[in-house]
């Protein structure tokens, strides 16, 4: 029997034990879902509870400045906002484009190694075991074709893996889009990929999770209804009774 | 049973089960006072009150007539806001938007376990009649059993309130598949 791969436990209420224990160390995830459903929320949590277990997290906004984002979250019962900012490394992307002179529409292939080179250069330094990119999609948009998209997620990927920091990935989607990214590449490359959406009955809106797919370990494909609460995160199964 | 034999039964309820109790009209709102009163006073436990027939801020003035301690008693409004009510502000009561909202329910319940209750807790839902006024009964079903599962698992009590003349045969069944007991009150 082949041994079970070392897991990253979310800290997040329930998840873990849809993901039979955690994510997979060192897998890139895909945290997808349209404007509203907590994708920033459940990263933001998975690097608390990160922090709390000592372990680094390094947090990437790519079109929020962290600052405003951090006011806004949620106010945690077990990790205060001073907290977050002081155990957590926030970083601009914006100043990253700036400082390596990329500040230009579209990416090359020096670029994105420019790019890969520098966030690795973070991760190594501050040992960095979580990382959150919010959003993917942003960055893709720079990188114009599948092939560079390809490239640089795959790279990410590998190297944050040897580094063996767990990653989340936020993608976008619009309200009634069909697959998991907006390129269709991303779902592809990533080891898993978490689903989070907005679901109607009834004229009741309810954010749901579901587990797409997560490779190293077996997993639950339940649709999970999800509230972001000061205790963090909270899921209880979808009732199916309600038509979906 | 008569109202003097519900009393003693309710003394006699040591350990945490799942029950439902079928009241007549005439004596629902007394059973819900002599059901908080033996709870929190007589077993010294804290009680979440699902409401869906009466926003619990009329709950609450009722309870405090009767002079209850309402300290131990949090609240899971599942009518105020569709009455667009919910503008009461009291820390032991957490609204939901509607009771169709089944799952979040669950999730405040569960929320105000962890949140606020360190000893034993019991569960009250007002009523399994309201609830089926606006949900159908498939998922109705299915509610009350998951519920009931998660409540027991945190061996907590979980008691089900109907009344009698509202009761159809479908509400009877989802009582009988999910409650060890069930109490009918004359």
């Amino acid at each position: 029997m082949a041994e079970a791969r070392k897991k990253c436990l979310t800290g997040i209420r329930g998840l873990d034990t849809i993901l039979n224990g955690g994510i997979p160390v060192g897998n890139t995830v895909l945290i997808s879902g349209s404007a509203g459903t907590g994708k920033t929320t459940l990263s933001i949590e998975f690097l608390v509870h990160g922090a709390i277990m000592g372990e680094k997290g390094l947090y990437i906004s790519v079109t929020e400045d962290s600052g405003k984002l951090v006011e806004n979250l949620i106010t945690y019962d077990f990790f205060s906002r001073e907290n977050i900012q002081k155990d957590i490394i926030f970083i601009d992307i914006p100043e990253i484009y700036e400082k390596l002179g990329l500040n230009k529409l579209q990416f090359n292939i020096e670029d994105i190694n420019l790019l890969i080179e520098n966030i690795i250069k973070i991760v190594k330094e501050f040992n960095i075991k979580r990382v959150v990119i919010d959003s993917i999609t942003s960055i893709c948009y720079r990188l114009e074709t599948e092939e560079k998209i390809m490239e640089f997620i795959l790279r990410l990927g590998k190297a944050l893996q040897e580094f063996g920091a767990t990653t989340l990935m936020i993608s976008e989607l619009l309200p009634f889009a069909k697959g998991y990214s907006q390129y269709g590449v991303e779902e592809a490359i990533a080891d898993g990929i978490i689903l989070m959406g907005n679901y109607e009955r009834r004229g009741d809106l309810l954010r749901t999770l579901r587990v797409i797919k997560m490779r190293g370990t077996a997993h639950s494909r339940a649709t999970y209804v999800l509230e972001l609460t000061s205790i963090g995160i909270m899921l209880v199964p979808l009732l199916k009774n309600g038509g979906e | 049973m008569n109202y003097d034999e519900f009393l003693i039964k309710l003394k006699s309820i040591t350990d945490p089960e799942s029950f439902s109790v079928i009241f007549n009209i005439t004596s629902f709102f007394e059973g819900i006072k002599d059901l908080l009163n033996a709870f929190t006073k007589e077993k010294n436990l804290s009680v979440i009150y699902i409401s869906s027939t009466i926003p619990s801020k009329n709950i609450i003035s009722l309870l405090e007539v009767y002079g209850l301690d309402l300290n131990n008693i949090y609240f899971v409004d599942t009518i105020s806001s569709i009455m667009m009510a919910s503008e009461y502000n009291n820390p032991n009561i957490l609204y939901v938007e509607s009771p169709t909202m089944l799952e979040t329910i669950m999730i405040k319940t569960e929320y105000i376990m962890e949140k606020y209750i360190k000893g034993d807790v019991a569960i009250i839902i007002d009523s399994i009649n309201t609830l089926a006024v606006h949900n159908d009964t498939k998922i109705l079903s299915e509610f009350f059993h998951l519920f009931a599962t998660l409540i027991r698992s945190k061996n907590a009590f979980f008691i089900i309130l109907s009344i009698r003349d509202q009761n159809t045969q479908e509400i009877k069944n989802i009582m009988s598949i999910v409650s060890d007991e069930i109490i009918e009150v004359d």
